[in-house]
């Protein structure tokens, strides 16, 4: 019941995008390059992890090809964008934005149509035959992709005549993009979309004698988590300014599987605060030298061990229990009352 | 309920900004260099040897009064071999205020990181190979070996008069460093009316190569050309050696590592080809390089601890020749510099770089005998200097 009663309290999640995102704009004025870089980096690997959330969180199906759809994303927005952009300076980045998005929605389509028939399991199979192809087809493509070699000189993206090139700026881009995406999640999931897609987690039959399609809402919550990973892609490509097939390999897509799971699947602010645990954590344990990947792994396997939930999952433990407690000293009271 | 949210997430996103904000004061007496270096990852082996010989040249630099009177303050950042951590590490460190960026070693980190350190104007000395790397007119790169594309022609050379090879079996990674590779000695091999009897692309990081090596036996060619990264060359050797392959195994530097010969063990035995450098090379201060690498990390230190270990004093060198910590001037320099050895003995070969930050020197043919890598000839640098 507990990923319920946040449901419920939903609203206290748009407060925290909202007033996050004005912290968020301000506060990273003092940081260089490098900060806004990491910062900016968490904001888009965020939404790749909001799409998988609610394709894993939400509607309970496991994808091993987000990073395949992020990079669908990053080399759509390279091509379309590179070189002075096929529509312009200022309308290639919008046009790579929509075209990302739509691609990964129908690969999302195509590649879940005949998963989902069997879902389980065979999905992540799917997914993974998938997410090897992607790889192969960004390395091996030279022609299109630049191969190993990579893809350079990616510009960011133009707006109101003027170029993203000052970091904060550019930040502030990614920062609104993903307030925005955010909202557009927050919306989705409070919408009968969003129930349908808990339902189908929590209780396919029932759902299904409910009148909910279960096919057609499984497809949908698959596609739409797809897209952000492609979204999210069209940030990364002009963040990176350079894209090799690395970042997307299958690897990549267990990492973001994670990502979900530490921050609490199910959880709409769990993907943040994954993200942060996977791609910023790393950086600041740094001061550790040689040993931070070493205590990062220990503290991915304590975290999971303490609360299969995630970080979310601690937070909810201790309401849960104080709700416990707060039970427990109603009926000692009302026991009294009874007893007087 | 909110409102203690708010303050948890607001203070946790605060603490962070400062983290990432950290760092930047810089003492007077000391010229900061950081590495950002593969110290874990598929690039690991050669990203550590690298590290530890500039660590080497950092002591020794510092014992005797750093440069300019000033000590290095040397740190490093790993990468993961990702060019995503290696892009932020090189902004960290120019944020940080670095005199100049060392590493990283593999060459698709490279490409990632170079316009960074090209829009701060920060000298960036690597250990890539790769073709692509300074033909892209990015200012501020600085190799520390042989680019492939000066590399494989002398390679092409010997197949034809030392191996008299009339055809050649190509076995590479598939990263841009083997692609690189394959795609340099492919037409060199040609021109000199060698046959390609056999493509063979590899996985990177690959632990199986019992099909590949089948697959150049097959081929019937009259040499083998191995490019791969040191751990998988180790492993294609045992591969190809298990299939009672006995014609001529030749590489390039990589293949006659020592991390390689030292994995690989006996099927190393008889494989032979051109090395950039080499602590074995009839040259008293890889001698002596060699000797200390070994007293001081207590292994035998492969081409890339050389190639660390060089750089580091190409970067005192050329400072020193400026007289001061100019970042300009520094590149400005380095550009044409020619150092040799009895002007700055660290340097441990006569070395020359050019504008796009190339370097030329002389090189090796090699051949691993008895365990060991046993230098069979020297070949001159592309163009003298």
């Amino acid at each position: 019941m507990s990923r319920a009663s946040i449901f419920s309290r939903i609203d206290a999640n748009l407060a925290t995008i909202l007033i996050g995102a004005a912290i968020l704009w301000f506060a990273p004025a003092g940081l260089k390059s490098y900060g806004l870089y990491v910062i900016s980096f968490w904001l888009v690997m965020s939404i790749a992890a909001m799409g998988l959330n609610l394709t894993l969180g939400y509607a309970g199906l496991k994808s091993l090809a987000q990073a395949a759809f992020l990079g669908i994303g990053a080399y759509a927005t390279a091509l379309i964008t590179a070189k002075g952009g096929i529509a312009g300076a200022t309308w290639s980045w919008p046009l790579a934005f929509v075209v990302s998005g739509t691609l990964t929605f129908l690969a999302g389509v195509v590649l879940g149509f005949p998963a989902l028939r069997v879902k389980f399991h065979y999905l992540a199979f799917v997914t993974l035959a998938f997410a090897t192809l992607m790889f192969l087809i960004f390395r091996n493509e030279q022609w299109l992709t630049g191969g190993v070699y990579g893809f350079s000189n990616i510009p960011r993206p133009t707006l109101f005549g003027a170029k993203l090139n000052n970091d904060l700026a550019f930040f502030r881009f990614v920062l609104i993009v993903s307030v925005l995406l955010s909202l557009a999640m927050w919306w989705m999931l409070r919408s009968p979309w969003g129930r349908a897609f808990q339902a189908l987690r929590e209780n396919p039959l029932r759902a299904a004698s409910l009148g909910v399609n279960l096919r057609n809402y499984t497809l949908l919550a698959f596609a739409i988590g797809s897209a952000y990973g492609g979204l999210a892609g069209a940030l990364y490509a002009p963040l990176v300014e350079f894209i090799d097939p690395a970042p997307f390999a299958v690897s990549a897509s267990f990492v973001l599987l994670l990502t979900v799971v530490v921050g609490g699947q199910g959880y709409f602010l769990g993907p943040f605060l994954g993200a942060a645990f996977s791609y910023v954590l790393p950086e600041v344990l740094r001061f550790t030298g040689g040993l931070y990947l070493l205590v990062y792994a220990a503290m991915v396997l304590i975290l999971l061990l303490i609360s299969p939930q995630g970080i979310i999952g601690i937070v909810e433990k201790f309401r849960e229990r104080r709700r416990q407690k707060d039970a427990q000293d109603q009926r000692d009271a009302s026991k009294a009352m009874l007893g007087a | 309920m909110i409102s203690k949210r708010q303050a948890l997430l607001g203070s946790a996103g605060l603490m962070l900004a400062a983290t990432l904000g950290l760092g930047t004061a810089m003492a007077q007496e000391t010229v900061k260099v950081v590495g950002v270096i593969e110290l874990s990852g598929a690039g690991a082996t050669a990203g550590t040897n690298y590290k530890n010989g500039a660590q080497m040249a950092v002591d020794e630099i510092n014992a005797k009064g750093g440069i300019l009177g000033k000590k290095i303050d040397f740190v490093v950042y790993d990468t993961q071999t990702n060019p995503g951590n290696t892009r932020a590490a090189v902004q960290r460190g120019v944020d940080e205020g670095a005199f100049a960026i060392f590493g990283p070693v593999f060459s698709g980190p490279i490409s990632a990181s170079m316009q960074i350190a090209q829009k701060a104007g920060v000298p960036q000395i690597v250990g890539g190979e790769a073709a692509g790397l300074t033909k892209q007119g990015v200012n501020t790169i600085f190799r520390t070996s042989l680019n492939q594309a000066d590399a494989m022609p002398k390679l092409a050379e010997y197949f034809k008069n030392d191996v008299k090879a009339k055809s050649v079996a190509v076995v590479w990674v598939n990263n841009d460093f083997g692609k690189g590779g394959r795609d340099a000695i492919i037409p060199e091999l040609q021109k000199r009316g060698i046959k390609i009897a056999a493509d063979i692309a590899t996985e990177s990081a690959q632990a199986d190569f019992a099909a590949d090596a089948i697959k150049v036996k097959a081929s019937d060619a009259d040499a083998v050309f191995v490019y791969l990264n040191e751990e998988e060359s180790a492993r294609f050797l045992r591969a190809i050696k298990q299939q009672g392959y006995a014609k001529p195994i030749v590489g390039e530097t990589t293949l006659l590592g020592a991390k390689v010969i030292e994995l690989a063990g006996d099927s190393a035995e008889g494989a032979k080809g051109h090395v950039g450098l080499s602590v074995d090379a009839p040259n008293p201060l890889f001698a002596e390089f060699g000797k200390k690498f070994q007293a001081k990390f207590n292994y035998k230190s492969d081409h890339n601890g050389i190639k660390g270990y060089s750089g580091m004093y190409l970067l005192k060198h050329v400072a020193e020749k400026n007289g001061k910590f100019d970042k300009e001037a520094w590149l400005k320099y380095a550009h044409s510099a020619i150092i040799r050895t009895k002007d700055e003995p660290g340097i441990l070969i006569d070395s020359k770089w050019d504008a796009n930050g190339d370097v030329d020197r002389e090189s090796f043919l090699a051949e691993v005998k008895g365990g060991k890598q046993v230098i069979t000839g020297t070949l001159p640098p592309v163009s003298k200097f």
